[in-house]
C-alpha cells in the first residue's frame, strides 16, 4: 500500500474537547467515566460511563443538530484549527466510522411524533452528511459501521480512496453517542462493569461505554506533508464465528493483523507499540495477548501494548480513530500513556500493558488493533511524525 | 478488469430479473411497501436471526447457485465480503426500541447481516460494511475491485438487503420514498479479476440505472446490483451502473462473465 500522510487530527472526547486537553488527559491519567447524567439510567445495572458533559455550550453545532453531528461539528472545528482543506470541494471525501450512527434520533422518531426532518436524522448516515455540508466536502460521503472496529475501518478506506485517485483529501474518522438505546443493550448482555474498567488486570469484568468523535485529515504522502505520521498499512477481516463475541482462537483478528502488516511492509521487530482494543472483558482482553504474541513473537514482549479505554470508556465507532490519534502523538512527543484501572498481571496476558504512569519512550512504528460485534477485525499500522 | 461472476436476487416481486414486472409502479398499484417473506432456515443455529440477516443468507445461496459454484468454495480467508445497506437495520432497530429487549441486541447493528453471513459460508477475508443507499452498494463494488487489485482476496461478495416493512411508516415520512413503491430486496454479485474498476464520482444517471428502478420500484442499495442483473440478462458486456443517495451521484464499470465463462469457471 502506498502511504498516507496524517496531516491534522480533531477530537471531542471526554477529557478534553480538542486534541491537546485530550492528549493531555491521557498522559496525565484523568479518569472521564462518570455517572451518565444527560439521560436516565436508573433503571440499569450500570448507570456510568464516558459522558461528554458539556458539549451543548462548547461547540458550535447548528441549533438543531443531534449529538452525534454535535459531536462531529466539534471535532471538525479542532482539526481545521490545525490544517485547512485546501482542495476543490468535490475532490475532499468524507469517511467515518460509527456502531450506531444517528440511532438516539430514530428512537425519537419511533417514539414521538416527529417530522420529515426526524425520520431522516434517524439514518445512519445522517452526521456523515451533516459534517460533509461542515466542511464544504462534495466528494464521496460514506459511512463505515464495522461495529466497534468502524474507526480503524474509516481510516483505511480513506487510504483507499486516495490511492485510487478518487479524492485528494480524505477527513476520516469515527463517533458515536452514548444513548439509552446502547446502554439498555450492553446492560442487557452483562458486559459493563460495575467497578472501574480494567484493560488485561486479573480482575477485569468488562467495559464502560463512553462517547467521543475522532477525526483526521489524510492526503497522498506523496502530495501533503504529514506532522502527525503516516498511514502504512491497514486490513479488516471478520471472524465468521459468532454474532457477539470474539473467534475464541482471534483468526480473525490475527488475519487482519497479519494483513496490515505486510501491506506496510513492516516486521515484527519494526514494531514500537501495540495499542490494544483492550476492552476490559475477560475474552477480549486474553484473545487479543494471545493474537499480538502469535504475531510479534518474542518481540512480543519487549513492545509497550496498552489501552485507552480505562480513560474515556469504550467509545465505540470513535475508539480506533482515537487509539491511531494516540499512536501518532506518543511518536511525536515521546510517551506512551498508561492503561488507566491495570494494576493486578493475569497470567492469561502478560505482556508490558503499560501500568501506573505514563512512559517516556520513543516510538517510531506503531500497530493498532480493533474488533467489533459481528466478528469484524481491523488493523492500522501508523508511523510517527519525523 | 473486475469481473462479476455470479449474481443471487431476490425482490418483492419474486426471485431472479424474471420476476421483475415493466413498471413497479403501477404494479405496485399505490402500495408503499412490496414486502418479501422471511426466508425458510430453520434449527437452532438461525433461532436469534432476524429477517434481514436470513434474507443476506438467502441472496448468497442465490449468488451461488447462479455461478455454479456450491457452498465450501467461498469460505476461508481468500473471500471478502462488502455488505450495503440503508434501511435493513430499521426493522431490529425499531424491535428493541419500541419492543423491550425482544430482539438480542447485537441484531441491532448494521453488521449483523454480514456477520449471520461470514458464520453459515466459513467468510473470514476482508469485510467492509457500508451503510448509505444506491451509492454505498457503488462503493462497495468499488472497495471490492480495491480489495481484488491490492492482492487483499482472490474473490470479493457485494452484498445488499433493503426491508422496509416494519418501519413503513417511518419511511413514509421521508422525502426519498417519493417516487416508490419501496420493493425489499436481498442482491449479491460474487467478484473476481484484477481489481481494475471505473469509478466515478458526481456521474450522470447511466440508463440502467433508469431502468432498474422502473422495473424493480426503489430499492436503495440493492438497486446497482439489479441494474447489473438486468444489464447481463440484456447481454451487455461491460455495464456502467449508477446510483444516488441523499444529493451525491456514483458510477461504476464493471466486466460481467458470459454465462459460457460462468460454467467454465
Amino acid at each position: 500500500m502506498r502511504p498516507v500522510a496524517v496531516v491534522a487530527a480533531g477530537v471531542a472526547t471526554p477529557i478534553g474537547l480538542d486534541l491537546e486537553t485530550f492528549w493531555s488527559g491521557l498522559i496525565t491519567g484523568v479518569d472521564g467515566t462518570s455517572r451518565i447524567e444527560r439521560f436516565e439510567v436508573g433503571d440499569l445495572r450500570v448507570g456510568r460511563g464516558g459522558e461528554i458533559k458539556k458539549l451543548a455550550s462548547a461547540g458550535q453545532a447548528p441549533h438543531r443538530a443531534c449529538r452525534a453531528s454535535s459531536m462531529l461539528l466539534r471535532a471538525a472545528d479542532d482539526l481545521l484549527a490545525h490544517a485547512g482543506l485546501g482542495a476543490d470541494a468535490g475532490r475532499v471525501a468524507v469517511v467515518l466510522g460509527t456502531a450506531l450512527g444517528g440511532v438516539e434520533e430514530l428512537d425519537r422518531a419511533l417514539t414521538d411524533t416527529p417530522g420529515p426532518r426526524t425520520a431522516a436524522a434517524g439514518l445512519y448516515d445522517s452526521p456523515a452528511f451533516a459534517l460533509a455540508r461542515r466542511l464544504g466536502a462534495a466528494g464521496p460521503v460514506l459511512t463505515v459501521s464495522t461495529a466497534c472496529a468502524s474507526g480503524a475501518t474509516a481510516l483505511g478506506i480513506g487510504a483507499d480512496l486516495l490511492n485510487s485517485d478518487a479524492a485528494d483529501l480524505v477527513v476520516a474518522g469515527g463517533y458515536d453517542v452514548l444513548c439509552r438505546f446502547v446502554m439498555r443493550g450492553f446492560d442487557a448482555l452483562r458486559s459493563l462493569t460495575r467497578d472501574r474498567v480494567r484493560p488485561f488486570d486479573r480482575r477485569r469484568n468488562g467495559l464502560l461505554l463512553g462517547e467521543a468523535a475522532g477525526l483526521v485529515l489524510l492526503a497522498r504522502a506523496s502530495e501533503a506533508r504529514a506532522p502527525l505520521g503516516r498511514l502504512l498499512g491497514h486490513a479488516s477481516s471478520s471472524d465468521g464465528s459468532h454474532i457477539a463475541a470474539p473467534d475464541p482462537d482471534g483468526r480473525g483478528l490475527e488475519h487482519a493483523v497479519r494483513a496490515a502488516m505486510a501491506a506496510a511492509g513492516v516486521g515484527a521487530a519494526d514494531v514500537d507499540l501495540v495499542s490494544a482494543h483492550g476492552t476490559g472483558t475477560v475474552l477480549n482482553d486474553r484473545i487479543e495477548t494471545s493474537v499480538i504474541k502469535r504475531v510479534l513473537g518474542a518481540h512480543a514482549h519487549a513492545v509497550p501494548v496498552n489501552s485507552i479505554k480505562g480513560a474515556i470508556g469504550h467509545t465505540m465507532g470513535a475508539a480506533a480513530t482515537l487509539e491511531a490519534i494516540m499512536c501518532l502523538l506518543a511518536a511525536r512527543d515521546g510517551v506512551v500513556p498508561s492503561t488507566l484501572g491495570y494494576e493486578e498481571p493475569d497470567p492469561a496476558c502478560d505482556l508490558d500493558y503499560v501500568p501506573r504512569a505514563a512512559r517516556q519512550v520513543r516510538t517510531r512504528m506503531s500497530l493498532s488493533t480493533s474488533l467489533g460485534f459481528g466478528g469484524c477485525n481491523a488493523a492500522l499500522v501508523l508511523e510517527g511524525g519525523a | 478488469m473486475t469481473r462479476v461472476t455470479g449474481i443471487g436476487l431476490l425482490t418483492g416481486w419474486g426471485a431472479g430479473t424474471a420476476a421483475l414486472p415493466d413498471d413497479a409502479r403501477a404494479t405496485g398499484a399505490g402500495r408503499r411497501v412490496v414486502a418479501l417473506p422471511r426466508p425458510a432456515y430453520d434449527g437452532e443455529r438461525f433461532r436469534r436471526a432476524t429477517r434481514e440477516c436470513l434474507l443476506g443468507v438467502a441472496a448468497v445461496d442465490a449468488m451461488l447457485a447462479d455461478a455454479g459454484l456450491d457452498r465450501g468454495a467461498i469460505g476461508g480467508p481468500d473471500t471478502a465480503l462488502i455488505y450495503a445497506s440503508a434501511a435493513a437495520y430499521g426493522a431490529s432497530n425499531r424491535a428493541f426500541i419500541v419492543g423491550g429487549p425482544s430482539v438480542y441486541f447485537p441484531y441491532t447493528a448494521p453488521s449483523a447481516v454480514p456477520a449471520e453471513v461470514a458464520i453459515e459460508y466459513g467468510l473470514r477475508g476482508g469485510y467492509v460494511i457500508l451503510v448509505g443507499g444506491a451509492t454505498a452498494c457503488i462503493e462497495a463494488l468499488w472497495q471490492a475491485a480495491t480489495l481484488l487489485g491490492s492482492g487483499r482476496c482472490r474473490r470479493a461478495i457485494v452484498l445488499a438487503v433493503e426491508t422496509f416493512a416494519e418501519c413503513e411508516t417511518l419511511w413514509s415520512r421521508g422525502r426519498w420514498t417519493v417516487r416508490g413503491p419501496l420493493v425489499e430486496a436481498a442482491a449479491c454479485a460474487l467478484l473476481e479479476g484484477d481489481g481494475e474498476v471505473c469509478y466515478a464520482v458526481g456521474v450522470i444517471p447511466a440508463p440502467l440505472e433508469m431502468v432498474a428502478r422502473q422495473r424493480a420500484g426503489e430499492t436503495l442499495a440493492c438497486g446497482p446490483l439489479i441494474a447489473l442483473a438486468l444489464a447481463r440478462e440484456a447481454g451487455e458486456a461491460l455495464p456502467r451502473v449508477t446510483g444516488q443517495w441523499r444529493g451525491r451521484r456514483m458510477g461504476v464499470t464493471l466486466e460481467l462473465a458470459t454465462a459460457a465463462a460462468r460454467t467454465r469457471s
